[in-house]
């Protein structure tokens, strides 16, 4: 008799637990599905992957993730390329004087890997393209063909794959821009500019932050012959070959602070030279096309006033780059470039 | 595969659940498939070193064979020293190098050598078996039941150290037999909170931590860091503690109890009391397989024997730095927390009793201080860190502080998270636990945000 009692009781027991069991499991599992649902019905990047609301645009302040969003935008069909160095070239400049309609791109901390993910995405998204600009500062120029360390550049945002995107969905950050495009969805929210434009003269205003005037360690003088092999740049290559011959293309090296520039007769002096005459290779033949390097001293590169830091240039001076830019577009490599 | 990153949690581990329920009907099966299971997580990090855990199983196995049938004490020394040779060459071949190059004073080679993963732990179970077993402890076995006592996967990389006697027999035991249910619960429990301690509390601090010591490895440490550096300790036991609570969930859900590893240890009041409640199987090992023998070995006259007892255990403090890594601040560390038990033991013996808060004060203090030794990279490392102490805390970076209050208080108070499991499945509470499953999306969620902190404990 006690026996019996004794095993009801057990198995009492374990259907309690076993309901605890099943609590646990249908939290989670009814959470996870409610997550994944509100996933494919928002596209919380605007990747264009799921979304079946059709919300249009985001609120994200990373461009490193929000120009999915930008680079399938069928309204553009041109685009500025980059990290942080090229984030003050303005598309309502370039676009009324080109006749094309130019997105900025940038991806401020993205080495260039992480560059040519988006620039490649955009491709993708484009069957008619118009016009690129590529500024290639010196990470493109890196000997070594291996990826930087703890590169957190959103790949899976942008290689394509659903199965990649979707299992990058389940976080935090993820569900914060759902309920964004949610917001924009209803009305109560407004995307970001279109066109990506963002300055960081906003930050910094003229007159404020600038580099300290330093004097350069003198480099040793340098005669030898410097690897003329750049990894980097030629996916670059790779990338630019695969587009039809009427697209244009400039690649620019951006301007910095003159306490940074290779010295004349320098092995970086060399290096810069080896890695300017790769990207002039790259768009040679290409009509309306130019290599442009801005980064010479001269009076604009040694005023600090010019600069925010020793690589972030102002505004006076990205006015002078969309000149050479636009003036490139209409005479190539014979454009007159004033700097 | 690390336990909290997404590939264990919601690929291997839901499958190797699924794949042991089919397995456990059948008694035959319920090792095997638990030993190959273990063999493909371990293998998932490096698939080569699945060689030199199946080969180490396997010598270690035949030595214990040949011992049951010789009764030859050699063969069980022999294949000791074989194993600590093999750990010697893994992890000190480089640091013994590089010394023997320094005290000859010309550059020496470093050897390219892979440092294959819970080396350390799966060396000490070897000896536990084998040095209980020449003292007649412990039984013969089958291979089987051998290699997962080795390579069971929740303790095979960073533990829990389980005596062979604590899990060898409970493999092969049905798991889906009355009561597992409940077993269950308590096993979810421990993951959640192992999660909880390692994403929401280790990581946090970590994030903070790691550009202070990289900057203390490159020169000073500025705007009172240093301050912020003192509470690595608190981080290294959350990520620890965080693991080991983990480890014991997972081995409930394949029906195997492990011990635990922390007690609470920042409520401790001696350092005596600190080293009963960190580490607690590591501590066990060393007492039971280093400090004993050391102590009780006839070694000198007998006036003399509280002498030979400090000094084992100094030395055996000293080994436990040293088997925490190959550098001379491990050594320094090991020393430092040898001569405080030596201290505190002679304190006990002549000195008044201090009140315990004072206790705790300093007990705290010390193992925040020499923790900074722990965690520099080097010694040079270390002292930019006590440098920087010079330097007032500054508080400007407002919030992004709270984590440096708020986890030290959590250790300084909280319970054993036994005990929180404990509390928590006293009885079936069916809210409680879907209220833990929304925890545990919350976490899964969490995860998805960020890249991962390795455990600390892997590197050892």
């Amino acid at each position: 008799m006690s026996s019996s009692i004794s095993s009801s009781d057990i198995s009492r027991s374990d259907a309690a637990w076993g309901r605890c069991l099943a609590a646990f499991l249908g939290a989670l599992g009814i959470g996870a599905l409610l997550i994944l649902v509100l996933m494919v019905l928002v596209d919380p990047y605007d990747s264009g992957q799921f979304g079946l609301l059709g919300i249009e645009g985001v609120v994200d302040q990373n461009a490193t993730t929000a120009d999915a969003s930008r680079a399938r935008d069928p309204r553009f069909d041109s685009a500025i390329f980059g990290n942080s160095t090229g984030q003050l070239l303005d598309p309502a400049d370039l676009s009324p004087a080109t006749g094309k309609h130019f997105v900025q791109l940038v991806a401020p901390g993205a080495d260039p890997r992480g560059q040519l993910a988006i620039l490649d995405f955009f491709i993708r998204h484009h069957p008619h393209i118009g016009a690129l600009v590529v500024v290639t500062d010196e990470l493109w120029c890196s000997h070594n063909p291996a990826p930087l360390p703890a590169n957190l550049f959103p790949f899976w945002l942008y290689d394509g794959s659903k199965l990649d995107y979707a299992r990058h969905l389940f976080s935090w950050r993820a569900l914060d821009h759902a309920f964004q495009r949610i917001t924009i969805g209803l009305g109560s929210r407004k995307r970001m500019a279109p066109d990506g434009f963002w300055s960081y003269e906003e930050v910094w205003p003229p007159g404020g932050k600038h580099p300290a005037v330093t004097t350069p360690p003198q480099q040793p003088p340098f005669a030898g012959q410097v690897s003329d092999v750049f990894p980097i740049e030629t996916l670059l290559e790779g990338a630019i070959k695969k587009l039809p011959a009427e697209v244009a293309v400039v690649l620019l090296v951006p301007p910095t602070f003159f306490t940074i520039i290779p010295q004349p007769g320098s092995l970086a002096a060399a290096e810069h030279e080896a890695c300017n005459k790769a990207f002039r290779s790259i768009v040679a033949g290409r009509p309306h096309s130019n290599f442009i390097d801005y980064r010479i001293d001269n009076a604009l590169s040694r005023d600090p006033a010019n600069f925010v830091d020793l690589i972030h240039y102002r505004a006076k001076i990205a006015q002078k780059i969309d000149q050479g830019v636009i003036a490139s577009f209409a005479f190539g490599n014979a454009a007159k470039i004033d700097f | 595969m690390l336990f909290s990153d997404y590939p264990f949690l919601l690929v291997f581990l839901p499958a190797a659940i699924v794949i042991y329920r089919l397995a456990d009907p059948h008694p035959r099966w319920r090792i095997a498939v638990l030993l190959l299971l273990s063999f493909v997580f371990y293998g998932y990090w490096n698939p080569p070193s699945v060689v030199l855990l199946a080969a180490s199983i396997v010598m270690n196995w035949l030595a214990m064979l040949a011992y049951q049938r010789t009764k030859w004490p050699a063969v069980v020394t022999a294949m000791i020293v074989i194993d600590l040779l093999v750990l010697g060459v893994f992890k000190y071949a480089n640091f013994f190098v590089y010394n023997l190059g320094v005290a000859l004073d010309r550059p020496m080679p470093q050897l390219d050598i892979v440092l294959p993963l819970g080396i350390s732990f799966f060396t000490f179970h070897h000896i536990m078996y084998l040095a209980d077993l020449r003292r007649g402890k412990a039984p013969s076995c089958s291979l089987g039941r051998y290699a997962l006592y080795i390579a069971f996967f929740p303790q095979a990389i960073a533990g829990p150290l389980a005596r062979w006697s604590q899990v060898m027999h409970q493999f092969g035991r049905r798991v889906y037999s009355p009561g597992w249910q409940r077993q269950f619960c308590i096993g979810i429990s421990f993951i959640a909170i192992g999660l909880f301690e390692k994403i929401l509390l280790g990581d946090r601090i970590g994030r903070l931590l790691d550009p202070i010591y990289a900057q203390a490895d490159r020169g000073q440490v500025l705007n009172g860091d240093s301050w912020l550096a003192l509470v690595f300790n608190i981080q290294i036991l959350f990520d620890f503690a965080g693991y080991s609570d983990i480890a014991i969930g997972l081995g409930l859900l394949f029906g195997v109890q492990l011990p635990f590893n922390f007690n609470a240890p920042f409520r401790s009041t001696s350092i005596q009391d600190f080293w009963q409640r960190w580490h607690m199987t590591l501590m066990l090992f060393l007492r039971d397989y280093v400090f004993h023998p050391l102590a009780n070995a006839r070694i000198v006259p007998r006036r003399f024997r509280l002498l030979q007892y400090f000094g084992a255990m100094l030395l055996t403090m000293t080994l436990c730095g040293l088997w925490h890594g190959a550098s001379w601040s491990f050594v320094l560390w090991g020393i430092l927390h040898g001569g405080a038990l030596v201290g505190c033991s002679l304190w006990r013996r002549h000195g008044p009793r201090l009140p315990p808060l004072i206790g705790w004060a300093l007990t705290v203090v010390f193992v925040l201080l020499t923790g900074v030794i722990f965690r520099a990279a080097t010694l040079d490392a270390a002292w930019n860190v006590f440098c920087g102490l010079a330097i007032p805390p500054t508080l400007d970076r407002g919030k992004h502080l709270v984590p440096v209050v708020v986890v030290p208080l959590i250790a300084f108070l909280l319970p054993a998270s036994q005990d929180i499991v404990a509390r928590l499945t006293a009885r079936p509470r069916p809210l409680l636990a879907g209220l833990l499953g929304i925890g545990m999306l919350a976490l899964l969620l969490e995860i998805g945000d960020r890249e991962l902190h390795e455990f600390i404990y892997f590197q050892f």
